[in-house]
Formats: structure tokens, C-alpha cells, sequence
């Protein structure tokens, strides 16, 4: 009996070592990643660059939901370096943020990052110091699912999409801070000025024109760096990335945004468009022609070309001022049709937050003493009682209503909207928030300062959340610029009103002159970045830090008090 | 009436033409009324099953994704939604999945499908002109989270005809499967 009982003990042992063993064992894979000095050519200026492992983009990292990944990273460049992994759940020593999660990588240094991957989809990485992330120091992430996924593909593609500039990310960033319409290309002329007159008279044109003044802000303050080639997977317009296709099959395409500065509108001129994911969270499908992907975002979409023809992938960037074009094809060397750009759009008055509609009879010259930060747009929570699901028109709520920006994808056309975004899966139980937070997006153009509450980073304390709190964002928009918030280590839950099926994103867009919540369970130890995605703004001081206080004692041990990197 | 209510019930009308009942099935208007039904089979009769075939429904797609029947056989379709979301089994061909696919959109417009829910109430309400947005049709069944159901259905001619999902998204995200016919 003893001996049995011994005997069962220790099998018991040896099961238990075993299932803690397995995962380690069975998948733990090792990526080694160089970062190097590269040089980019799009097609139509060649530039130096940062790459990882020799090119830029960098390679796509393929893992699996489950797996222990470590990773390499050894810094070939003269300065420091540092490798953020978008939108993965990890340990906050694991981010990659140099000065949050470690001090970064140095010279000649090898840096090992071990982490557990559990999720699944479409992600990617990138430099977090300084500007390498423009200069072209960015890759994908691909992470299959341990489950079934809820839709079936023949292929998979990586459309990885940047927008690269003849200026290195530090000579924009001086050329911002000295004139903050350097790179605005289309700023609105004289003759603009003559024509608006002939169209709304004099008097409504100035005054009109001393508003937009006296917000620092032109109408055509869409992209505030223009100029730049953007690029699919690496290659310009002319270069023509092809994914290779037979007729029928469906293919999978992961669309990631990893522009420095720009949204693009994205369509397949001939193919319907089902989007199965976005932020790496699969959301229950939708069949659109066309979708809008802000900085920093992910979707991925099916598509099922059926015809043994070329299909253009075609994304335009939000001013208009470039496009980055693409092709589906069942042979090599097959073209389709390359599109027009659209026409650009122009900021109107509801982008201030104000809806230029009810504003007739206004006096614009009393404008002056307007206090701005009174401006609270447009209030989503106030929405909750409509029903969404009638809605047929492109009317869209995430755009202050008479927006410049709203987009419309053409009569009997479907745009996609974070409206139409539902989870396909709950991740955390739907509750009650237990607090709400206020961020104002601010920012004063003439100084090229943007900012969080009026402050940047640097002039404000961090952020400190409660572990197991969930907490209730609520960003008032109060520029005039698009802003992709993007907070570290834990999702970001966009309330569009569908309560449980909210969708679960990495990174959310602010449209200009609206108010956008979203909920995050803090579950997540440790300090965390918190910043627009859009590099020159995080770069001026649209960022913050968050510290999430308390929670399990392994994890609190290796927090805050810290500030060793961890091999 | 003003233009706006005038359209919508014009496009309800239009969507219950063929969503109807029964009636709608046997004046062929299903598939748009092209008479394309044919191709698809009959519905048949429980004795005369010759083979039976279990479906599983889960989000966002079928267990087993395709079936192989004899051309003239009776087969027995015993479904079962084992998912967290409403879904369908349909016998048809791509084009009249296709226009199923819209008619479900308006059932979804209409409140009377919800992701998770069929509202049954809703759907046997007149919308006004006779008809109705029931989802009784013989090659089709409709299923909420849990529930099953049965289909018997006679592949009298072979051709080239799916099971498919039309509720909103899920065929083209790949919730469907070939119905191959042996010889």
C-alpha cells in the first residue's frame, strides 16, 4: 500500500512537472533580430534608413497562441535602441519602452526578451526611441490561434503600410518645431480665397478665414506632413507589391498600419471586402468596399476574387496628398486599373467642434475670446439610447456631424465605421466602470505642441490606476487633427454602444471635434506608455505614463521601484 | 406618408416577396424567381431517408464543411447550433445565397434577427401588405445558440448548389460548404 501510495506521489509529481514543462518545452521558439543601418528605396527617392535584419520592413515574425518566445535583439546601430511589440499582452518589462519598461538596448548590445504569447492575430513591432520607428525600424506579427478561427482562407498575406519621407524623423521634427506648416502642401491660396469669396461673399470668407486663424489651424490641416512615398510592404507605387492569387479561393489579407503620420482609405476596386478583425480581435464579420485604417491600427479582411484577373489594392492616404497601391493577381506581372485620388477633403467648422450649420447668423469676430477648452464636441454616451442598427446612411457617429472627414465610400457604397465593429468574443465579463478619466487632446499648432490636459508628458505626473479596476476613458478631441490613442499592455475596449460586443482595440482614433470613450480592465501590473501614435505628436508631448498600482505580488515585486532591464 | 416611411416599405415589401412563407417557396420566387430552383432538389420525406447527416453549426462555420449525397437520394439533415450566435442552413445555389444574404440583412435592419436572438414575434408580424419576415422556407432553417433542427431534402438532380450561412458576413467570411454529388 505504501509503495502504491509512494508510487502515485510520484507519477503525480512527474504529470505535474510535466504539464508545468510542456509549454516550454514542446513550443518555445527563438527570433533573432539585428538592427541595422538600411537604405529604402521607394521607387522614387533612395534614403537611408533603420531596418531589422538587414531590410525595412522587417521580417514577419510568425508565433503561435500558447508558445514562449524569446527573442534576440542585438543593436548593430551607433546609438540605442529598442523594440516595442504592438498591441501583445506581456509583462511590462517585456514592452520594449525605454524609460518605462527598461532603458532600452545599448550599442553593440544583445537584448533578450522572454515573454508568454497569449493571443492570437494580426500585430506588429517597432522601435520606440526617438525616430527609428519613421526611419523605417518596424515588422509584423503573426500569431495563428490555438482554436479554430470563425472564418476560413486559402491564403494569407501580411499589406503592411508606411509612409516614407525623404526627411529623417528628427530633421521633420525640427522643421515642425520651427514652422508647423512646413510639410502642408495643400494649404489653401489666394485664388482659394478669391473663389470662396465669389461663392459666400467677402465678408463670410474673412471672417471664416480669421477663425480657422485664430484656432492656429488651416482647413487643410489634415496631414501635417506631407511629402512622404508611402510604401506596401516595402514597396512604392511603382514597385507594385503583388500577392499572387487563384481564382476562387479566399484570401486573408492583415492590414497594418505602421505610418508614421498617416490614415489611409483603403478599397479593392472590383472585390467586396469582409472584415473579420481588427487590433489583432476578431469582430463578427463585415462585408465593406472600403475602410479607413488610422496609425498604429490592424484589420484584417477576406477577400474572394473569383475572376482570373488583377486587382489593384488601392490606399489613399486621408488628405490625398499620396497613395500607396497594391495588386492581387493570379500570375506575376498582371496589372489592374490604378484609381484617381479622391478629392482632398477640408476641415469644415463642426472639426472645431462646432457645427458650422447653426453658426448662420454668428458674428465670427467675436470668436476671439472664445474659450477653446469649453469645446467639448460631440458626446458619444448621449447616443446610447439610438438604435445603431437602423442606421443605413454613411452617416457616421465617430466624425462630429458635418465633419470634413467623414468618409463616404460612393452611392450603394459600404465605408466602414467603428460602429460596425462588434467582438466576436467577449474577452473580460461586461461590468459597470468603477471610475471615469478625462483626457482633453490638446494642442497648439502654432508652436507644433500637442498635448494631453494642456500638459506634456513631461510637464505632468503619470496616470495611476488600481489593479483590477476597470477604468472609463473619455477623450475629448479638442484639435483639429485625427489622433490615434494607443495605451500598452492592456485593451483598450471602444464603447460604440453594443455594451458586451463593444470591439477590443489596441489603438483608437479621435476624429477632430468629438468625444470617444473606451473601458479598460486593469489587469495588467506595472507602468505602461499611453500616447498618440502619430510619431511628431508623441515626439511634442502627446503622451503619458501610466502606473497601475497594486495586483498579484509576483508581478508587483519586479514593478515600479525597478528600473533594471531584465535578461 | 412622406418619401422616406414610403421607401422603407417599399423595401420591406420587396424583402417578404420572398421571405413570405411557403407560398413564396412554391411560386419559385426564392431564387428571385428565375426558376433555379430546380436545380437544388425537392423537399423530401422522412421514410425515405436513405442517409442521414449531422451538421454542427459554430462561429462562424460548419462541422463537416462538406457533404457528398447521391443524385435522387433522400437525405436526413439533423443541424445543430452549437454556437454563441444565430445561424443558418440553406440549401442553394451562390446566387440564391447571395439574394438570401440581403434578405437577411433587412431582418437584421428590422430588429427581427439579432446577432444572438430570433425575435419569432416580430417575424409573424403583417408589415402591412399580407406578408411577413418568417424564415419557414423548406431548404432552409434558421437556429438560435442551442437549438436544432431537422431538414429533409431530395437531391433529385445534381448541380452545383451549397449549404450556406447568410446571415450577415458569415458566407463570405467561409460559412459555407460544397454539396459534391457522387456518381
Amino acid at each position: 500500500m505504501i509503495n502504491t501510495k509512494k508510487f502515485r506521489r510520484h507519477s503525480c509529481i512527474v504529470a505535474v512537472f510535466y504539464l508545468v514543462m510542456m509549454p516550454f518545452t514542446s513550443i518555445a521558439d527563438v527570433y533573432n533580430l539585428t538592427v541595422d543601418k538600411v537604405i529604402i528605396d521607394t521607387g522614387k527617392f533612395k534614403k537611408q534608413g533603420i531596418g531589422y535584419n538587414g531590410a525595412s520592413p522587417g521580417p514577419v515574425l510568425r508565433m503561435e497562441e500558447g508558445e514562449n518566445v524569446t527573442i534576440n535583439v542585438t543593436n548593430n546601430l551607433d546609438e540605442m535602441t529598442s523594440i516595442h511589440w504592438h498591441g501583445l499582452i506581456l509583462p511590462y518589462q517585456q514592452d520594449g519602452v525605454p524609460t518605462i519598461s527598461y532603458d532600452g538596448i545599448k550599442p553593440g548590445e544583445t537584448f533578450t526578451y522572454k515573454f508568454p504569447i497569449v493571443q492570437s492575430g494580426t500585430y506588429w513591432f517597432h522601435s520606440h526611441s526617438g525616430f527609428q520607428e519613421p526611419d523605417g525600424a518596424y515588422g509584423s506579427i503573426v500569431i495563428k490561434s490555438k482554436k479554430r478561427e470563425p472564418f476560413r482562407y486559402d491564403r494569407d498575406y501580411v499589406v503592411q503600410l508606411t509612409d516614407k519621407h525623404p526627411h529623417s524623423g528628427a530633421r521633420i521634427m525640427r522643421n515642425l518645431k520651427t514652422m508647423p506648416d512646413y510639410y502642408n502642401r495643400q494649404q489653401q491660396t489666394i485664388t482659394d480665397f478669391i473663389s470662396d469669396s465669389e461663392t459666400n461673399g467677402l465678408g463670410t470668407t474673412i471672417n471664416d478665414r480669421m477663425a480657422w486663424g485664430d484656432m492656429r489651424m488651416m482647413p487643410a490641416d489634415i496631414e501635417d506632413v506631407q511629402g512622404f512615398t508611402p510604401l506596401i510592404n516595402g514597396k512604392g507605387p511603382n514597385q507594385n507589391w503583388t500577392g499572387l492569387f487563384k481564382p476562387g479561393e479566399r484570401i486573408r489579407l492583415r492590414f497594418i498600419n505602421s505610418s508614421a503620420m498617416t490614415y489611409f482609405d483603403i478599397r479593392i476596386p472590383g472585390l467586396k471586402m469582409t472584415v473579420v478583425s481588427a487590433d489583432g480581435n476578431n469582430v463578427r464579420p463585415v462585408k465593406v468596399d472600403e475602410f479607413r485604417i488610422a496609425v498604429a491600427e490592424t484589420f484584417d479582411v477576406i477577400v474572394q476574387p473569383k475572376d482570373d484577373k488583377a486587382y489593384t489594392i488601392f490606399a489613399e492616404s486621408m488628405g490625398r496628398s499620396a497613395f500607396g497601391r497594391g495588386t492581387l493577381a493570379p500570375r506575376d506581372g498582371m496589372v489592374a486599373e490604378v484609381p484617381q485620388l479622391k478629392k482632398s477633403p477640408l476641415l469644415t467648422m463642426a472639426d472645431m467642434g462646432m457645427d458650422h450649420s447653426n453658426m448662420k447668423g454668428m458674428d465670427h469676430s467675436n470668436m476671439k475670446g472664445m474659450d477653446h477648452s469649453k469645446m467639448k464636441g460631440m458626446d458619444h454616451s448621449k447616443m446610447k439610447g439610438m438604435d445603431h442598427s437602423k442606421m443605413k446612411s454613411q452617416v457616421d457617429p465617430f466624425y462630429a456631424p458635418g465633419s470634413g472627414l467623414t468618409p463616404n465610400a460612393g452611392k450603394d457604397k459600404k465605408f466602414l465605421s467603428y460602429q460596425d465593429l462588434k467582438a466576436q468574443k467577449q474577452l473580460y465579463k461586461h461590468r459597470a466602470p468603477t471610475r471615469e478619466i478625462e483626457l482633453r487632446l490638446t494642442g497648439n499648432m502654432e508652436r507644433y505642441i500637442w498635448s494631453i490636459n494642456g500638459k506634456k508628458y513631461e510637464d505632468e505626473e503619470e496616470i495611476r490606476l488600481q489593479y483590477g479596476e476597470r477604468v472609463r476613458f473619455k477623450f475629448v478631441n479638442e484639435t483639429m487633427m485625427s489622433h490615434p490613442m494607443h495605451l500598452h499592455g492592456m485593451w483598450s475596449i471602444l464603447d460604440t454602444g453594443a455594451g458586451k460586443w463593444n470591439p477590443i482595440k489596441h489603438t483608437v482614433s479621435v476624429a477632430p471635434g468629438t468625444t470617444l470613450y473606451t473601458e479598460t480592465e486593469v489587469d495588467a501590473p506595472g507602468q505602461w506608455a499611453f500616447h498618440c501614435h502619430l510619431s511628431y505628436h508623441a515626439a511634442s508631448g502627446m503622451f503619458r505614463k501610466i502606473v497601475v498600482v497594486g495586483g498579484p505580488k509576483s508581478a508587483l515585486l519586479n514593478s515600479i521601484t525597478s528600473k533594471e532591464p531584465k535578461v | 406618408m412622406n418619401i422616406l416611411s414610403k421607401i422603407t416599405a417599399i423595401a420591406i415589401a420587396s424583402a417578404t416577396i420572398t421571405l413570405g412563407s411557403s407560398q413564396a417557396w412554391s411560386a419559385g420566387s426564392h431564387d428571385g424567381g428565375h426558376g433555379a430552383k430546380k436545380n437544388i432538389g425537392i423537399p423530401g420525406k422522412a421514410s425515405e431517408a436513405m442517409q442521414t447527416i449531422e451538421i454542427k453549426m459554430l462561429d462562424n462555420y460548419y462541422e463537416p464543411e462538406s457533404i457528398s449525397v447521391k443524385q435522387g437520394e433522400t437525405v436526413r439533415f439533423i443541424i445543430k447550433n452549437d454556437g454563441e450566435f444565430v445561424h443558418e442552413f440553406n440549401i442553394g445555389t451562390a446566387a440564391m445565397h447571395t439574394a438570401h444574404q440581403e434578405e437577411m440583412m433587412t431582418m437584421f435592419e428590422h430588429g427581427v434577427l439579432e446577432a444572438d436572438k430570433i425575435n419569432h414575434d416580430m417575424m409573424k408580424m403583417d408589415m402591412g401588405n399580407g406578408k411577413t419576415m418568417e424564415h419557414n422556407d423548406p431548404n432552409s432553417i434558421l437556429l438560435e445558440p442551442g437549438k436544432s433542427g431537422e431538414i429533409v431534402w431530395k437531391f433529385n438532380k445534381a448541380g452545383k448548389i451549397e449549404f450556406a450561412c447568410n446571415i450577415p458576413g458569415h458566407y463570405d467570411a467561409g460559412m459555407m460548404g460544397k454539396i459534391k454529388f457522387k456518381s
